[in-house]
């Protein structure tokens, strides 16, 4: 049985093709996905081996606070502690080393980097053996007024040795003059960042603090091991510094799992969507297995007639489906690390340049892909199998398969429950649930559609359809029957269409919803005419001295900043509100719900009203901050406020006289009366963004490019999307030309009674089109029911409104017309060319 | 032979072939479906052609249908070469001229029974001649079917549909291809007396592949093919005369 089983499989090449391209489909994401982060992270790990290969210990502050992406803030180093880690015995050569903010502007005069791209930081440039970096052309720097650059930031710059360098950073904008080009490691520049280095003493007070690092790179002498060498200097330090010491071997380790972590939301992201793509696949393979199970109907009748039992015709089904299963997963791996290629490329085009030194493919990720994907193909395969298996062997012989929707009570009510139980996953997973509750409820309101699908398809397409009968007569006519005439068929074929614009629809609600509340938010709090900000994501910014040299500016009403910072408040680590309550009065309003925002003071805190609710705090209450640099502080509740970003206020005198260099995300800036605005803009431009420091936008401008910032979330998602609408388009294009083999004799007859090339191919595009629109249009609605409950569900977090996508849900039908219409092109030209006598010869 | 060409000049011709002849393959797997044939099928009268399976009767009727295409030689339809015209012409020609009716799967399972007999009318686009389709639903009288889908009809009555949409255009030649093969006896005899009628009383022109003598017999004239070439024919044809005149074919 297994070698006509076999024998039958290779005997239908084209079926045996379709099915595979289904699988190679939904197996090659996946497969791509996996080599793509098994390659960055072990890129990484050769990395910091590499970098720190000089390090034998690591001395820092051990208070630390986490921030959300696996990256943590750590309090500073006194460079007086050199001295001690020097006279331990056993070390060779200590340095400092620094990783701070610092811009550097180009010749355009515009910072290097991408906005929202990696991080532009300052460090240390040394000649010791500890040092990270290395020396590529020209020399070290020396003095104040000399500075080093990484390679690629310096070829992206075209900066040569010679030229003078403009950087800002926690002091100031200053300039100086390139003395060399350094690579980090064996590599001109880590994922994309840039690097401006100094001297130890310059980097220190220009970026820092003087007389403090961030840490102190130490190498021994080969007279004890690393550990004993750490456990030396720790116990040479005094504990009073608050300072620990890691082996090269831990800072190596921890680096790259922090690499990891931080590239852990995007690795997340870029699973989720191999998942999708891989059950969007299922729903390829399933159809595919159905309609052709279907098909051959005949052949497994001619079977059973000659003596094979049930079991036998299942059974050869089901090899087949195995043999396809493994073949298309194999290739759809191959396909895969084409893939993981293309999206080292267009991470690299976006700026987030991944140092790839080839692939790295792991036996883990073929084992996954070819089990992964051979399992789907043999549980879509089951169900048919068994249909196949229960034909009677004297099978009338029908002419074209039409299948019927079976119990549609049973279905409505199956669809109902799941629908129902996935909405209650979503509105408990919105509250705070698990991703895996997330997950379930996303599935649940998927399957429940599903499940309605075939029931409402057939109506849905006759309606969709009807338009076009009247525009193209008996044609469309016929495309409508076409699409309407297998409910169950035409409902699996539209399910990939469906998933991806379900989720691209609720994702753009969600944005329009957030983008709004961000206008709203924004829009009430500040007063003023200019903002001054820069994209940093919580790390550098403006500094807040040239936040109140521009307050002292006499063209300038008032300015004040805004700034984060992570601190730890209880037990939990979260980003603040920094901000200036003398100089924020009626420019920087915070919507409070209880008390004065000017009433906030050094050792006062504002709390989020869900927050204090939560934690029981109101005015009065006293909790515990601890800050950055391990200070902590007992801070006295002064007032709540409502707002969907930020839990905790606190003012900026806070931090006066700490190591933790404070910078402002954004700048507020109302001008005084009676000046002209360009004045006042030149003015406030000539000591921030004329010199690199922040952009300088209008009220509306600022509001506008804030709300913006979505978009750039929302393109990326899209971006992924259109992938899986890739799939729905090769689902569409592989059931219309099995639906088109199937109706082979059919189209002979419409030809031979009159019917056109033209009008059979206009046949085919319109039922194409039907599909594709009955999937979009289900799509949307499902968008918008999730996207309902989504945003409902978060009003008590501050969101507002439920913002309806209006233009965006036409660009979507309009994209699955288009859709529709490219599908149909290989399968209508098929259509064409069936032979008419052949198609109509007796049977 | 020179005589049927001779008649083709004098009488109203619907269709002939002229040497036709018809090639599959090359080398020693070459088959002459069609050798050197030349036959003319009057309009308003009634033809059948006959011969043994593999006879090539229907590769004639494919051809000069415009269905398919010859190797050699000319068909026309009316006074239309056909190998003159390109696929679409050829298409126009099809939905115009010609009406179709098979042994099996005439109808399109989506399209209910009275949109399948105007089907070639709507494929072109034309209302067609309102009073002549009445006629012809009358004749075939199907009246409380006309909104049924074919799977909810009998064969004998799925044939009738056929034999209406190969009517309803008023073609100038109609094509039976063992239309009766797969009906039990009394709805076979039912669809031959309707194409007789339709010659008889409705002027049409009736071209009818058959084996069965029986049918035959309802023919005004038998055109008799063996090898692919023409081995006679007869006119006024009983089913004794033709059952006696195949036995001596097959000799």
């Amino acid at each position: 049985m297994f070698r006509l089983a076999l024998k039958m499989s290779l005997a239908r090449k084209s079926r045996l093709a379709l099915t595979s391209l289904a699988i190679i489909l939904g197996t090659s994401f996946l497969s791509g996905t996996t080599i793509f982060t098994d390659t960055i992270n072990s890129t990484f790990e050769r990395l910091f081996t590499d970098v720190f290969r000089g390090v034998d210990a690591y001395v820092r502050s051990s208070s630390s606070i986490e921030t959300n992406f696996g990256e943590s803030r750590r309090g500073p180093t006194p460079i007086s502690a050199l001295e001690t880690v020097l006279n331990v015995p056993g070390v060779s050569a200590a340095v400092g080393d620094m990783q701070g903010f610092a811009r550097v502007i180009g010749k355009d005069g515009e910072p290097l980097g991408k906005e929202m791209g990696p991080p532009t930081f300052g460090g240390i440039a040394s000649a010791s053996v500890a040092g990270l970096w290395r020396v590529e052309s020209g020399r070290l720097p020396v003095g104040a007024t000399e500075m080093m650059l990484d390679r690629s930031t310096a070829k992206a710059g075209k900066f040569v040795v010679g030229d003078t360098v403009r950087v800002n950073a926690f002091s100031g904008t200053r300039e100086f003059t390139l003395v060399g080009v350094a690579n980090y490691g064996d590599i001109s520049s880590p994922g994309g960042a840039t690097f401006a280095l100094f001297d130890q003493p310059t980097a220190s007070e220009f970026l820092l603090k003087p007389g403090f690092v961030d840490a102190i790179l130490v190498q021994g002498d080969g007279s004890v091991s690393d550990e004993e060498l750490a456990s030396a200097i720790t116990a040479a330090l005094p504990s009073e510094a608050k300072l620990e010491t890691l082996t090269g071997a831990q800072i190596t380790q921890e680096t790259t799992s922090q690499i990891k972590t931080a590239l852990g939301f995007f690795t997340t992201f870029l699973k989720a969507f191999s998942y999708i793509a891989l059950g969007v696949g299922c729903f390829v393979i399933y159809n595919v297995f159905s309609i052709t199970a279907a098909q051959r109907q005949r052949e497994s009748a001619l079977l059973r007639a000659i003596g094979a039992s049930r079991r036998q015709v299942t059974t050869s089904m089901m090899v087949e489906a195995l043999i396809v299963g493994v073949l298309g997963s194999l290739l759809g791996f191959v396909s895969g690390i084409g893939l993981s290629r293309a999206l080292s490329a267009l991470l690299n085009a976006l700026g987030l340049e991944i140092p790839t030194s080839g692939l790295t493919i792991r036996s883990n990720a073929v084992i996954a892909t070819v089990v992964v994907g051979t399992l789907i193909t043999v549980l879509s395969a089951v169900l048919p199998a068994l249909r196949a298996g229960r034909v009677s062997p004297l099978a009338a012989i029908r002419d074209s398969a039409l299948d019927t929707v079976g119990n549609f009570r049973h279905r409505v009510i199956l669809g109902l429950v799941l629908g129902a139980l996935g909405a209650l996953g979503l509105v408990s997973a919105v509250n705070g649930a698990s991703t895996t509750v997330l997950g379930l409820g996303v599935l649940g309101v998927f399957s429940g559609f599903l499940v309605l699908g075939p029931v409402f398809s057939r109506p849905m397409a006759m309606l969709l359809g009807a338009p076009i009968t009247k525009m193209r007569g008996i044609t469309g006519a016929m495309a409508r029957q076409n699409a309407a005439r297998n409910p169950k068929r035409t409902s699996r074929t539209a399910a990939p269409v469906l998933i991806g614009v379900a989720l691209v629809t609720s994702f753009t609600a969600l944005a329009s919803s957030l983008k709004s509340e961000i206008r709203d938010t924004i829009g009430s709090a500040f007063r003023g005419d200019y903002a001054l900000s820069v994209d940093s994501h919580g790390f550098g910014g403006i500094p807040t001295s040239i936040t109140d040299q521009i307050n002292e500016l006499p063209m300038v009403e008032q300015a004040t900043g805004v700034g984060l910072l992570p601190a730890k408040i209880g037990e939990e680590s979260r980003f603040i509100l920094i901000f200036n309550p003398k100089t924020a009065e009626g420019l920087y309003n915070i919507p409070m719900v209880e008390g004065q925002q000017s009433a906030l003071t050094t050792d006062g805190i504002l709390v989020e009203n869900n927050k204090a609710i939560e934690k029981g705090l109101s005015i009065g209450s006293k909790i515990d901050v601890t800050l950055i640099d391990g200070r902590t502080v007992l801070l006295t509740v002064r007032g709540t406020f409502k707002s969907a970003f930020a839990n905790y206020a606190v003012s900026r005198e806070l931090f006066e006289g700490s190591t933790t260099p404070l910078f402002d995300n954004s700048v507020y800036i109302t001008i005084a009366k009676g000046v002209p605005d360009t004045d006042a803009r030149n003015a406030i431009a000539a000591v921030s963004s004329d010199l690199g420091i922040g952009k300088l936008q209008s009220r509306n401008q600022f509001i506008d490019s804030q709300a913006g910032q979505v978009n750039q979330i929302l393109a990326l998602i899209y971006g992924l999307l259109f992938l899986s609408l890739i799939i729905a388009i090769v689902g569409i294009i592989i059931t219309l030309l099995l639906s088109v083999f199937e109706r082979k004799r059919e189209i002979g007859l419409l030809r031979a009674v009159g019917m056109t090339r033209s009008q059979v191919r206009t046949m085919v595009r319109w039922e194409s089109v039907i599909t594709s629109l009955f999937g979009a249009v289900t799509g949307v609605l499902l968008g918008i029911v999730m996207g309902v409950v989504i945003v409902v569900s978060l009003v008590d977090k501050g969101f507002s409104a439920f913002t309806l996508p209006i233009t965006g849900t036409i660009f979507i039908l309009i994209g699955a017309f288009i859709i529709g219409v490219l599908a149909a092109v290989f399968p209508a030209r098929r259509a064409t060319r069936n032979d008419i006598i052949s198609a109509i010869a007796s049977t | 032979m020179s005589s049927t060409v001779a008649n083709a000049m004098i009488t109203s011709v619907a269709a002939r072939a002229e040497s036709a002849s018809k090639i599959y393959g090359s080398g020693d797997n070459e088959v002459r479906a069609l050798d050197d044939v030349s036959v003319t099928f009057e309009r308003g009268k009634y033809s059948a052609i006959m011969g043994p399976s593999g006879s090539g009767k229907s590769t004639l009727m494919h051809c000069i249908a415009g269905l398919d295409s010859l190797t050699s030689g000319q068909v026309f339809i009316g006074d239309t070469d056909l190998s003159s015209l390109n696929d679409k012409a050829l298409t126009k020609l099809r939905r115009e001229q010609v009406g179709f009716i098979f042994q099996s799967f005439n109808l399109i399972p989506t399209l209910n029974a009275y949109e399948n007999i105007v089907l070639p009318l709507s494929l072109g686009g034309k209302p067609g001649d309102e009073a002549w389709i009445k006629q012809v639903i009358d004749t075939i009288s199907l009246h409380d079917r006309l909104d049924h889908r074919p799977s909810e009809l009998s064969g004998g009555q799925q044939q009738r549909v056929a034999v209406a949409r190969a009517l309803a255009s008023q073609p100038e030649i109609i094509f039976a291809d063992e239309p009766t093969g797969n009906l039990d006896s009394k709805s076979g005899t039912e669809i031959l007396k309707f194409l007789r009628r339709a010659v008889t009383n409705l002027g049409q022109t009736i071209v009818m592949v058959t084996h069965d003598p029986v049918s035959a017999s309802y023919a005004d004239r038998i055109v008799f093919l063996a090898d692919g070439r023409i081995a006679g024919e007869m006119t006024q044809p009983t089913p004794e005369k033709v059952l006696d005149y195949l036995k001596h074919l097959g000799e």
